[in-house]
């Protein structure tokens, strides 16, 4: 059997056998889980030495793995494995695990497919799949994710079937199916609508506006470990794959397209991070960031510079690294206090250090602190939009200060996560329970996580860059100088020196604790500042205060709109329902002639 | 030319220039109340006299959190002064970062004081912290699009050497259109970015009780002090080098070079003595509203060539 073959077959079969085996032997599931998601992580490392790797089926190339495939096959069988690791503890209590790690497992097979697909068909195909096991994976959150499971499998249905269409198109102009050869002309305006309706379904998949609504309902209720896998990480890696795809290989962008990228792209930046600015649930504050950073993704696409594209290659790597640590710490803080509400928490850093830490060091990641992964990515991001600026363009400042300023906007929202979850005073069920660390099998994942956010960041050029970003993407110029190396040693020898001071002067040792001081008084402890309220001045804010409202009636909620429409339409037509035997056979009457008629025209 | 004794030499050097400058403030601003104002060393005696002061955590706070916050901040604000120093001394070889990166780095001393607050386990601190972070937003929309008038008129160059060379050759930034309309946005934005006098609502003595710090003593207050006597002349260096051809120290340009930078301090001062204190909602209007607007004509003004 070809290699490639494997990694889609492993995981499918084990998936097969995951749920064929009853639900009492909750424990078989899990090993199986394990081995499976091991197993197909440790064959994508094989693929990745091995690759370019084709598997030819009657002539024509189905599977294919190259550069840019190579290492998001790696990252996701890595996420594969993490996840099944971190849920062992996580879905205790759930009793749905059959079809837990059954479609964990599935999912991974399909995204293994669907990346190395060759053949478009082949991939709608997997794309396809993936939607389904994403619909059973939501429903494992019970009845609460029943809306949110409906809503996803609309729009990632609906978005398949446009790249149904699309595939069509660029098979009536091409007649061929086959990716790796495909040279497509932005002449044809045929093309340019199968550009945009191929990106719809990359969209779909990586949450961009305005296909972005199912996330935050799917993180709201579904188990967190689902939205840490899928949202998150793998779906992001799908999503922006295709677009990579798409933007590097398959089509020949013209200006127009790219402009189109990157209004996409600042738009969602901006939008979503201001929504996530006001939310009071922590799944759906990181949810909302979720979609954000999908917009830097496709900006750098947009730029069309190739400094700008690997950073938006980059950036995915990255943010699936750093969102997936931030969601599966979200799960641990779940875990421990049974409770998302950001009311109800507080003061969890002391109780969960390990937790606390990833959290932060993710945190700052996705808000771009250097030196983190997240900042090299984002400032290669922005030297494709300054370096636009030099061939003439005049928007390029739009795009840049929207993304320079979405990320001050996303460390204001992470600060306050950070506040109301592990900082500040503890909300009184905090305090009443004893909250301690989570066990190992949690913990690993985020550390892991963790520490690829900072060693992408550190070694950012002879780790990431070198071996995984840069062969898909050529070789790049930059406009600017980072030299995370130096900065972290600069950065560390400041941090000992002020240590050394602290120790120095002994204040540690001898340093006292003391309650808080608040103007001398005792405050109850139901009095606390919780942090749910930190941006209200931002909400009241001249224009915001209507644009706030209008999207918290879904006004900008497409499913929403959709439905709507198509409810009008259906009451409009139910007038013509009345109930009486004749009028309807006055209906057929009218139907049969126009039909004739227009027969006979056509004759 | 070691990157590391650059950085090493530069930390003290700001230091010691941060509390010379924040002696100056105090001391002209003594004399516009007329008072006589501290000696020049008050601002060394203070930092000594905090070192050897006990150190009270507030119980139940985040220990670790609470004690490294004011570290980074430190540390961010000598990259930044060593960052700007290289480009001054060695334009055509500048190391380390760009334009971009010291964006990113400035608000990182913000960042230290907003951690701190927040793990302080203090309501007062906490509303610090948040007001802190939201007047960061506010300042950070048209300190961008002001610095970045520089770089469209530089062609698209974000190494600072490369912006102190451009202005070598074709004249300040500061001087056309674009350039006042952006630097006068500059001024505006560097006093938020120092919470100074009419931004000083995150710690804002009289209802806050210095907000953020509340709970800080001992040496830990002392780094956050002297972090902010360093910012105080480490930004307007980011502005002199952004905005007015950076420094040179051939003859007569030395007295050119410091000039430059007293002007801003002096600014500074003017600004801070004679306006009232915002409160935090009319801190985010006035930003960005009128000061985003003026920033946006600099950028429209910059595109136009004037």
């Amino acid at each position: 059997m070809n290699p490639l073959l494997y990694p889609i077959a492993v995981p499918i079969l084990l998936g097969l056998i995951c749920l064929i085996i009853p639900r009492r032997a909750k424990f078989v599931h899990e090993i199986i889980a394990l081995i499976g998601s091991a197993m197909t992580f440790g064959l994508l490392i094989w693929i990745f030495t091995l690759k370019p790797f084709e598997f030819l089926m009657d002539g024509s190339i189905i599977l294919r793995v190259d550069q840019l495939s190579g290492f998001i096959l790696l990252a996701s069988g890595l996420f594969g494995f993490l996840i099944t690791l971190y849920s062992f503890k996580f879905m205790k209590e759930a009793n749905r695990s059959t079809v837990y790690y059954g479609s964990i497992l599935w999912t991974l097979g399909a995204a293994c497919g669907a990346l190395m697909a060759n053949h478009l068909v082949v991939l709608l195909v997997f794309w396809g799949f993936l939607g389904i096991t994403l619909y059973l994976l939501i429903l494992t959150g019970g009845n609460l994710a029943a809306d949110a499971a409906k809503k996803t499998l609309i729009i990632i249905g609906g978005s398949d079937a446009l790249m149904l269409l699309s595939i069509a198109f660029i098979y009536s102009v091409t007649s061929s199916f086959d990716i790796s050869t495909m040279q497509l002309s932005a002449g044809n305006p045929l093309i340019i609508l199968a550009f945009i309706l191929l990106a719809v379904g990359a969209f779909a998949k990586a949450g961009a506006m305005p296909m972005h609504t199912w996330i935050p309902d799917v993180a709201e209720t579904a188990p967190i470990p689902v939205t840490a896998y899928l949202p998150a990480a793998l779906d992001k890696l799908l999503g922006i794959y295709l677009l990579g795809r798409m933007c590097l290989y398959m089509f020949e962008m013209s200006r127009l397209m790219n402009l189109f990228l990157m209004i996409v792209g600042s738009v969602t930046i901006i939008a979503a991070v201001m929504m996530a600015l006001i939310q009071h649930d922590m799944r759906r504050l990181l949810a909302y960031h979720a979609v954000s950073q999908v917009g830097y993704m496709i900006l750098g696409m947009g730029t069309g510079s190739p400094v700008g594209i690997a950073g938006g290659i980059f950036h995915m790597l990255n943010h699936s690294i750093y969102k997936s640590c931030l969601f599966l710490s979200g799960g641990s803080v779940q875990h421990r206090t049974g409770t998302t509400d950001l009311d109800r928490l507080g003061g969890l850093g002391r109780m969960m250090p390990i937790t606390f830490s990833s959290f932060l060091i993710a945190a700052f990641a996705i808000s771009g602190i250097p030196p983190f992964n997240g900042f090299v990515s984002k400032w290669m991001i922005y030297q494709g939009l300054v370096e636009l600026g030099q061939v003439g363009d005049k928007l390029w400042i739009i795009w840049l200060v929207a993304a320079m300023f979405g990320s001050g906007l996303t460390l204001a929202s992470f600060m306050k996560l950070t506040h109301s979850v592990f900082l500040g005073v503890p909300s009184q069920s905090v305090e009443s329970k004893k909250i301690k660390e989570v066990g190992i099998g949690m913990t690993v994942p985020m550390v892991v996580l963790a520490l690829l956010c900072v060693i992408f960041g550190i070694f950012a050029y002879s780790v990431p860059l070198k071996n995984f970003i840069l062969p898909a993407v050529g070789n790049v110029s930059y406009l600017g100088i980072w030299d995370p190396g130096l900065a972290t040693v600069m950065i560390l020898v400041g941090l000992v020196v002020g240590l050394f001071i602290y120790y120095l002067m002994g204040n540690v040792k001898i340093g006292r604790e003391a309650n808080s001081f608040i103007g001398g008084e005792h405050l109850p402890t139901e009095t606390r500042v919780t942090g749910t309220g930190f941006y209200n001045t931002i909400r009241e804010f001249g224009l915001f205060r209507y644009l706030y409202r209008w999207a918290e009636a879904k006004w900008f909620d497409i499913y929403d709109q959709l439905y709507q429409l198509a409810m009008n339409v259906g009451r409009f037509f139910g007038k013509a329902h009345v109930g009486i035997f004749t009028v309807y056979m006055v209906w057929v009457l009218v139907g049969l002639t126009l039909l004739f008629v227009f027969l006979m025209g056509r004759w | 030319m070691n990157p590391i004794l650059v950085y090493i030499i530069c930390f003290p050097f700001t230091a010691i220039v941060g509390m010379l400058v924040s002696w100056i403030d105090r001391k002209v601003t003594a004399r516009l109340q007329w008072r006589v104002g501290p000696p020049l060393f008050q601002p060394l005696y203070d930092f000594v006299k905090l070192l050897g002061k006990e150190t009270i955590i507030p119980k139940g706070s985040s220990k670790i959190t609470f004690l490294l916050a004011p570290l980074f901040g430190l540390v961010a604000a000598t990259f930044v002064s060593m960052l700007v120093w290289t480009a001054i001394l060695w334009p055509e070889k500048s190391f380390g970062g760009d334009l971009i990166v010291v964006l990113y780095f400035l608000m990182i001393p913000s960042l230290a004081v907003i951690i701190g607050g927040f793990a302080s386990r203090n309501p007062i601190a906490s509303l610090g912290a948040s007001r802190e972070m939201k007047l960061m937003l506010a300042d950070e929309l048209p300190f961008l699009l002001a610095v970045f008038v520089a770089v469209i008129k530089a062609g698209g160059a974000i190494r600072l050497g490369q912006l102190i060379a451009y202005q070598q050759t074709h004249g300040w930034v500061f001087l056309s259109a674009s350039g006042i309309c952006a630097i006068i946005v500059a001024i505006i934005t560097m006093q938020a970015k120092l919470t100074l006098v009419p931004f000083d609502i995150p710690e804002a003595e009289t209802e806050l009780m210095s907000g953020v710090f509340v709970e800080y003593s001992g040496p830990p207050l002392a780094i956050f002090k002297l972090t902010r006597m360093m910012m105080l002349f480490t930004l307007p260096m980011v502005v002199v080098v952004v905005f007015l051809g950076g420094m040179h120290f051939q003859g007569i340009s030395i007295l050119w070079s410091i000039l430059k930078y007293v002007v801003l301090l002096v600014l500074i001062i003017l600004i801070r003595n004679t306006n009232p204190r915002l409160r935090i909602d009319q801190a985010v209007r006035f930003l960005w509203g009128p000061v985003t607007i003026l920033g946006v004509a600099a950028v429209v003004l910059a595109f136009l060539e004037w």
